[in-house]
């Protein structure tokens, strides 16, 4: 026992507490406690002078060293006076200023909600209506908002952002998304000769979203900042009419028990209830027009999935109504009688989501009554690859730099454009949203190939190779026989091709030969002996 | 090869070197030459210098078959391949320095007169009568944007240490930018269809001078110095037109190059070897390949507080200056070299664009004309061309913004 010190000792004086089911692994409190090596070694107990009532200890603080026979001094803890911004240590969560009993559902901008859409439905009760409004429509199909040599400079445009923008041969995510979009308002802008009111409108990034409500005894929030905002002078005008909003009462919002609604939000209990829409009073541009989200990331699994993205772009778009509703018309629980309209696009570069919301209530405690609308485009393409290197066939280049479109829906580039111009065309009009040019979508095989590649590039190259013989001699052939230049792989694929090319890939592959050499040349000799 | 031939018939003397056996081969021929000419056929391959001796000649050679490759070369990406692909050391030049007069010293290494305020208007007027500048509305929408990032907008957090004036100054410019492109472009339709860059590089590679090697297995040698700049303006505005020339191709400028009599590694610049790259903000295949406008943030480092803390207030005009004029080159270089025009290959017509430099609250706004790429020691031998930079004073936006 006396060789047991610290956490030992305690584990041993409480032996039932000793791991969870006895296997070892480290208690709830464990990290409560710091790492080991770095925690401050335990005071030793008190003398028991302090725990006798109506003694007086007598210390050796006054003789300022250590006496036997006198007890230890307990000093108060002592307070430097300032603290240093390193080292300062928050109070405890049950001591903050804003700490509340009620727990609050904050919804970031990383949050990925399980079910998606029909979660973020359910906690803005809101009703779903596939395809873009009528009117918005209307404006897409109208000859006088095209531009002109629109897919010409759709396709440049693309181009640009997919290859020539940047030094390098294949231009990363993270930077083709938001040159891609950047250029694609940029092209709307260029209509403002024709529709002067693009001028009203500026954008705005990093800025800082906060709106709470309360929805069937849980209280929600969103909060942070997500992408740009576009602000515009002049409010949306509302879609759907007064008839279409009442009809909404008899819609039945959809739940998804047992999955509790507050999923993948955040919980917490430090939070400030007040509303921001990120701009101070006086803003000369009070109204949100479109937000716009971009899946950056380079690696597939940090971006959003399609359907966490659109469940995204509802909540903040709500958020953001919401927080203009209860800024024009307080912070009462009603039906508005002017509903707000928001707008949002979101893309990953290549597929885009569109989104019109209209928020008809305040009132979202109860889940009857007149609920709000949700206009969702999903998966709009718009282009469906795009192949940054030529392809090369047995040294033979089959395909250039290209791009390809749509095949099955020709017109559908020029629409996903229009919505786009559409969505900035007047903000009068819902149009806001972004109707791109149907971008081509052969994303889904694109990715599928793209991950290929990711693998061993000699597997890619040896199954390609048309050598009857089967086994580890067709391999160790196909390895040797490898051609650079061979791989029979497009698009991403083709930017996997790049290894062989480079010259340390080479000595690579090279030295795999060797030792794949080395391991099957005992085994060919065994399959030819057995056969 | 039959000149070699042709040394080994002619005995050597004892006295006579390998050399001068040579020069004595070459000239024979040659006065046989016009007898020769006058027959249409030549009877005899041309007398070349050596191709891998280690001679002058030969090097002369070896340089003249490299440029004819460039000069034969089929496109510009093959060209500025063939321009760039070898790596040696070169200084590095950035345009936003705090080097000490460095627009003189930058001048000298671009071959540019700096004048002082705006060129010359168009002699012709405007073809069609422009619709009135609406001066009231661009205020208007400069103060939104000035406003919307220092007041209106709440941001989250204090901006890092000394990035203040450029997470406000960045937004504004791109704000800024937007906004008056939107609004100019009812005087200027091709802006309204011009592309718009945020943040992408610029990059120049080129050769001027040369200097003795002082050290190293070449030591004593005649070697070309290289500089490269990478620039990364703020946003940048390219056409598919290009801009109108300023003053013609030959325009002479009575005033002269500052010439500084020191190695630029007094400046200090510094020297490194890596990828050279000429890149005007997109590849060659852009249709887009003609700048109009480029609109340059200094980052805190260059703040006027600061400058004059350091007793450095003669500097502030500095600072601005050489960023533009070594920006611009730059930039219109990368242009003329896109265009396929290089060293040996002096560009037709002058490249022209306009930059803007601003470090949140002051602006300067310059224009630079290039009339001339050929910067090297052969190529400027007999070239009268200089290039041209015209640029303000610093102009403040605004006074004071009063916040509430």
């Amino acid at each position: 026992m006396a060789l047991a010190s610290g956490p030992a000792r305690r584990a041993l004086a409480r032996p039932g507490r000793l791991g969870l089911g006895g296997c070892g692994a480290p208690r709830r409190g464990a990290y409560e406690w710091g790492v080991r090596s770095t925690r401050k070694p335990e005071p030793p107990p008190r003398d028991r002078v302090y725990e006798i009532p109506g003694l007086e200890p007598i210390t050796y603080a006054g003789k300022m060293h250590f006496m036997p026979g006198l007890a230890r001094p307990v000093f108060p803890p002592w307070d430097p006076g300032w603290t240093h911004p390193k080292f300062r240590r928050l109070p405890p969560i049950h001591e903050q200023p804003l700490y509340k009993d009620q727990a609050c559902y904050v919804f970031h901008q990383r949050c990925r909600l399980l079910e998606g859409v029909k979660q973020a439905l359910w906690l803005t009760k809101a009703k779903l209506i596939e395809g873009l409004p009528k009117k918005v429509l209307g404006l897409v199909e109208d000859p006088r908002n095209h531009i002109e040599n629109q897919d010409e400079r759709v396709l440049n445009v693309i181009s640009h952002a997919r290859l020539w923008h940047s030094t390098e041969d294949i231009p990363k995510r993270e930077t083709y998304c938001p040159v891609i979009v950047d250029s694609l308002i940029q092209l709307c802008k260029s209509q403002i000769l024709k529709h002067p009111s693009l001028a009203k409108r500026i954008c705005a990034q990093n800025y800082r979203l906060s709106t709470t409500w309360n929805r069937e005894s849980l209280l929600l929030q969103v909060r942070g900042s997500s992408g740009a905002r576009l602000n515009a002078k002049d409010p949306l005008p509302p879609i759907a009419s007064r008839e279409e909003v009442e009809a909404t009462k008899n819609h039945v919002l959809e739940t998804f028990y047992p999955i509790s609604p507050t999923i993948d939000l955040q919980e917490c209990n430090v939070y400030d209830v007040e509303d921001d829409t990120g701009f101070r009073e006086g803003y000369p541009y009070p109204y949100p027009h479109t937000l716009y989200f971009l899946e950056t990331a380079n690696l597939r699994p940090h971006r959003f999935q399609p359907d966490q993205l659109r469940a995204k772009m509802i909540l903040f778009a709500f958020g953001n109504a919401l927080a203009q509703a209860r800024l024009l018309y307080g912070n009462d629980t009603k039906v508005l009688e002017q509903p707000v309209v928001v707008q949002s696009v979101g893309t990953d570069g290549r597929v885009f989501q569109f989104l019109v919301l209209q928020l008809n209530t305040t009132d979202l405690a109860s889940n009857e009554g007149v609920k709000n609308l949700v206009w969702v485009d999903s998966d709009q393409l718009l282009y469906q690859h795009f192949w940054c290197l030529p392809v090369v066939k047995k040294k033979v280049v089959v395909k250039n730099e290209d791009i390809l479109a749509n095949t099955d829906k020709t017109s559908e580039c020029p629409q996903l454009f229009e919505m786009r111009l559409v969505s900035s065309l007047q903000p009068t009009f819902p149009e806001g949203h972004c109707n791109s040019p149907g971008k081509r979508q052969e994303e889904p095989t694109r990715e599928e190939k793209a991950d290929a590649p990711t693998q061993s590039s000699i597997l890619l190259c040896a199954g390609n190779k048309n050598c009857g013989q089967p086994g580890a001699l067709h391999l160790v052939i196909s390895l040797i026989n490898s051609d650079p230049c061979s791989p029979n792989i497009s698009g991403r694929a083709a930017e996997k091709r790049c290894p062989f090319n480079k010259t340390l890939s080479t000595y690579i592959v090279h030295k795999l030969q060797c030792i794949i050499i080395t391991f099957f040349f005992p085994l060919l000799i065994q399959n030819q002996t057995t056969r | 090869m039959a000149a070699a031939r042709y040394w080994r018939l002619v005995p050597r003397g004892p006295g006579l070197s390998l050399h001068t056996a040579a020069a004595a081969a070459v000239t024979a021929p040659e006065m046989i030459g016009p007898a020769v000419a006058a027959a249409p056929v030549a009877r005899y391959p041309p007398i070349v210098a050596s191709l891998k001796a280690k001679s002058k000649a030969a090097r002369q050679r070896r340089v003249e078959r490299w440029q004819a490759m460039v000069h034969a070369a089929e496109s510009v990406d093959e060209k500025l391949r063939i321009l760039t692909k070898m790596q040696f050391m070169k200084y590095v030049v950035y345009p936003q320095t705090f080097a000490l007069n460095a627009d003189r010293w930058y001048q000298g290494f671009t071959k540019t007169v700096f004048l002082s305020g705006l060129p010359p208007p168009p002699a012709e007027p405007a073809p069609a009568p422009a619709p009135a500048l609406d001066l009231a509305a661009l205020r208007a929408a400069a103060c939104d944007c000035l406003l919307q990032e220092h007041f209106f907008l709440r941001r989250k957090g204090r901006p890092p240490l000394y990035r203040e004036y450029e997470t406000i100054g960045s937004p504004f410019l791109d704000q800024l930018v937007a906004a008056l492109m939107g609004l100019l472009s009812a005087h200027n339709p091709a802006l309204a269809a011009a592309a718009l860059d945020c943040k992408r590089p610029v990059h120049f590679y080129w050769l001027r001078g040369e200097e003795i090697i002082p050290c190293g297995h070449r030591k004593g040698r005649v070697d070309a110095l290289r500089y490269q700049i990478n620039d990364k303006p703020n946003n940048q505005i390219r056409m598919s037109k290009q801009l109108p020339e300023f003053v013609p191709l030959d325009y002479s400028v009575p005033i002269e190059i500052p010439v500084m009599n020191c190695k630029p590694d007094k400046l200090p610049l510094f020297k490194r070897q890596y990828e050279n790259t000429i890149f005007i903000g997109s590849k060659t295949a852009d249709p887009y390949c003609y700048g109009h406008t480029q609109f340059h943030l200094l980052p805190d480092k260059f703040k006027r507080e600061r400058l004059l803390k350091k007793n450095c207030a003669d500097q502030i005009e500095v600072v601005f200056r050489a960023n533009a004029i070594a920006s611009l080159f730059a930039w219109t270089g990368a242009q003329a070299m896109y265009q396929g025009f290089w060293s040996e290959a002096d560009v037709t017509r002058p490249f022209v664009s306009q930059g803007v430099v601003t470090d949140g609250k002051y602006f300067s706004f310059f224009c630079y004309q290039l009339n001339t790429l050929a910067l090297t020691t052969q190529a400027d031998k007999n070239n009268p061309r200089k290039n041209i930079c015209w640029g303000t004073q610093n102009i403040d936006c605004y006074v004071k913004i009063c916040l509430g």
